[in-house]
């Protein structure tokens, strides 16, 4: 138990958020004008206070024992040789915390730490969390602990697990949502059509690589029997709220405070460091600090989907779209994240800014025990573009017509429809986009 | 040799949660006494600006210069959700919040400052931080002595402004009237030079048209374009986790490869304001749209240089250079 009493208040690490007017030109308008970004001036100087710069002087690290099976059951832990390392304050597994309950984003299906005769579902799964008086022993005591497994069929295909005798990865099965698409008449489309498309797209794995890896520092008020979290979040109201309810206690219990944030890209948008803070904060009555390494970092935390498309497109002879069939399946990985808003959002968006009246699509999001996938910056549409715009140039070619021409043939108008039957009734700019992008490029002629 | 080519890619973004979720944002401003207008946001501010643009906004309807305002920091226990920094949302989102909390407080100088000049409210001005009678301009209180005053009797003056906008959820179909807020749109050009003997492509211009309404700082909105854009370089040639039964290969920025500095192609942008968008001032969402092109108008500019469709990403060096053998071999 600390013997110090904290206040939040004496940690209150003010942001330097202050514009200055200098570079305005006209004094009258601030909307419009190039004013710098309130906070460059501390990030560049490093007066910027991130989560790993909150510092206590009786503080503890934490160091996060994770899985060492990408599928297996854990049968067995032994905590007895790291707890001897000189330095170790604590370690806990889930049998140190009985009522835990599962964290996530949309939903909850992610273990605190997995139990004993329970599943590890790829390797960043926490399975015990040491608390060290430095780095270096919480590190030297992960090494010492030693864990018994059973492994069971490690899953890396989507289309592996939906096979009928793949094992279950979840409890529900392996296919964690399916998304249906349908207007207009797909069939009678491609009926209509000249020229027929049908192409498979893939995309990869990828790692958000914000500069700052996930980093975390709290300490426990016991008067006020809360606990106090600094970490960089990408919404802060959303995690308080996850971290209370594994935890079992009231929100007004979680307090977290946001610090500079490194980037994100929404990578930040799922519980990392926090709850393993939280438990540590509480049971040792000190400050303690997680730091993910980058290794951990890109093992443990969210990818951007993988996301096999297959896109079918007619289109006339004159150059108007006709028909469009797709299908998208999304590598989840391990745990739902965003995954249950990701791929059909991706589906949404499968045509692109083209008006075709006969659509019909499926999108599936499936677990494996790869790293789990979530939120990257375009949230499945990125994906999806890869393919409508390669899916379009492909037929441009085939109907001997500038990219260009075809896309503005096709292009939304105020007005338009898009795939979810969403009359587009403002601010559709789209061809002008096309329009000034030529001018810009000097594209003339095709190219 | 090298061969040069150039592709074209459209995207559009809806940007915002939809489909029905509870999208929302609060904010509040806060006149104080002290020379200080305070702004209460919980909005993370990522790099992208949100601090920056919500400062612009409260500015511009409080006709007081940016340098009066501070943004507190994020906190559960000071500041109300704001919602998620993701889904482009948050100069549409937390901009029209404070924008709202901003109007409602401009008003609220005009009724306190009517009251002390006991006047008409047309008959007050307000100008850099000061209220003023019309006609008689020496007649002025600042906005701190207002909220000095005013703390006397016991009243701040503050507002809160919150942003709540209808979607509704798609039914088994897909199919609902409003999905999303509203649409970003955006057009790429990209230029590139393959090396047929090494497979590397080089980036060497990148042109965009963006649909966003309009720039609230057009700085920044370059900021989004150049880094979303090399971000989504980064996937077209060459980030990739290689994920091998289960096990990260290149879990470290010694083999996992993100584009840098060397890398980074000319960039030139237009920007389309119309100011036809019910985001603040018109704007809408540029963070994510910003990425969404580039892959797609790199592998075109690719097959316009060297004849060959690539359905996989990243398009890297060996995968080139091994699909340029196998045109060699077939011609």
């Amino acid at each position: 138990m600390s013997d110090k009493q904290y206040s939040v208040k004496d940690y209150y690490c003010k942001h330097t958020t202050r514009c200055s007017s200098e570079t305005i030109k006209d004094s009258k308008r601030f909307v419009g004008q190039d004013i710098l970004k309130a906070d460059a001036e501390d990030k560049v100087t490093g007066k910027a206070v991130y989560a790993n710069d909150i510092t206590f002087d009786d503080m503890l690290y934490l160091k996060v024992k994770r899985a060492v099976h990408p599928h297996a059951i854990l049968k067995d832990i032994d905590t007895s040789k790291a707890k001897k390392v000189k330095g170790v304050v604590d370690i806990f597994t889930a049998e140190d915390i009985p009522d835990l309950r599962k964290f996530g984003l949309i939903i909850r299906d992610q273990p605190v730490l997995v139990a004993l005769g329970k599943t590890m579902r790829y390797l960043g799964d926490a399975l015990a969390v040491v608390a060290a008086e430095s780095i270096e022993a919480a590190k030297k005591a992960v090494d010492l602990i030693e864990v018994k497994i059973e492994e069971l069929e490690v899953i890396t295909d989507p289309f592996r697990a939906m096979e009928a005798d793949a094992v279950n990865i979840h409890p529900d099965g392996n296919i964690l949502i399916t998304h249906n698409l349908e207007t207009g008449d797909v069939e009678a489309g491609f009926a209509e059509s000249d020229i027929i498309v049908e192409r498979k797209y893939q995309t990869q794995f990828i790692d958000q690589l914000p500069m700052q890896n996930e980093a975390g520092t709290a300490f426990y008020d016991e008067r006020k029997g809360r606990v106090n979290i600094w970490a960089a979040t990408q919404w802060l109201h959303d995690i308080q709220a996850d971290v209370a309810q594994s935890l079992r206690l009231a929100k007004d219990q979680i307090r977290i405070i946001q610090p500079t944030i490194g980037g994100a890209f929404g990578k930040k948008e799922d519980v990392s460091v926090h709850i393993h803070l939280a438990i540590a904060a509480m049971r040792t009555g000190r400050p303690v600090k997680l730091t993910f390494s980058r290794e951990e970092s890109m093992i443990t935390q969210s990818k951007r989907h993988p996301i096999t498309i297959i896109n079918k497109t007619g289109v006339s002879s004159d150059g108007y779209l006709k028909a469009w069939q797709t299908k998208f399946i999304g590598d989840t990985g391990a745990y739902a994240s965003s995954g249950p808003a990701v791929v059909h959002k991706g589906m949404y968006h499968a045509t692109g800014p083209y008006n075709v009246e006969n659509i019909k699509g499926i999108s599936h999001a499936v677990y494996t025990n790869n790293t789990y996938a979530g939120a990257m910056r375009g949230f499945g549409t990125t994906q999806g573009a890869f393919a409508y715009e390669s899916q379009m140039d492909i037929m441009a070619h085939e109907l001997k017509m500038d990219p260009a021409e075809f896309r503005q043939k096709n292009i939304y108008q105020l007005g338009s429809c898009t795939p979810n039957g969403q009359r587009l009734n403002h601010s559709v700019n789209a061809e002008e986009t096309i329009k000034k992008v030529m001018e810009l490029s000097g594209w003339k002629g095709g190219k | 040799m090298k061969k040069k080519g150039r592709g074209l890619a459209t995207i559009m973004f809806g940007f915002g949660y939809g489909e029905g979720f509870p999208d929302h944002s609060i904010a509040s401003i806060e006149i104080k006494a002290d020379q200080r207008i305070v702004i209460k946001t919980a909005a993370a501010d990522v790099g992208q600006g949100v601090i920056t643009t919500v400062i612009q906004i409260a500015a511009e309807i409080l006709r007081i210069k940016p340098d009066y305002f501070e943004v507190i920091q994020g906190d559960t226990h000071t500041t109300k959700n704001s919602g998620s920094t993701s889904a482009t949302r948050q100069t549409y989102f937390t901009g029209n919040a404070v924008k709202k909390a901003a109007e409602d407080l401009l008003a609220n100088l005009y009724h306190y400052g009517s009251m002390e000049f006991r006047s008409n409210h047309p008959e007050i001005s307000i100008k850099d931080g000061e209220i003023y009678l019309y006609e008689e301009p020496e007649y002025s209180i600042s906005y701190w002595d207002l909220a000095a005053k005013l703390k006397d009797k016991g009243i701040t003056l503050e507002a809160e402004g919150s942003f709540f906008p209808v979607t509704y959820q798609p039914d088994e179909k897909g199919q609902a009237d409003k999905v999303y807020v509203a649409y970003t749109f955006l057009s790429q050009v990209i230029e590139v030079e393959v090396d047929t003997d090494t497979g590397i492509i080089d980036l060497l211009n990148v042109y965009t048209a963006v649909d966003l309404g309009k720039a609230i700082n057009p700085k920044n909105v370059e900021g989004q374009i150049e880094g979303g854009t090399v971000q989504g370089l980064g996937m077209a040639v060459m980030e990739e986790q290689v994920i091998r039964n289960g096990r990260t290969l290149n879990a470290g920025m010694s083999d996992y490869l993100v584009p840098t500095s060397v890398d980074i192609p000319k960039f030139k942008h237009y920007l389309i304001e119309d100011q036809d968008s019910e985001g603040p001032f018109g704007a809408k969402g540029v963070g994510e749209p910003t990425i969404i092109a580039a892959a797609p108008a790199l592998a075109n500019a690719v097959y316009d240089a060297i004849g060959i469709r690539f359905y996989d990403l990243p398009l890297n060096p060996s995968k080139v250079k091994k699909a340029l053998e196998e045109q060699d071999n077939k011609n």
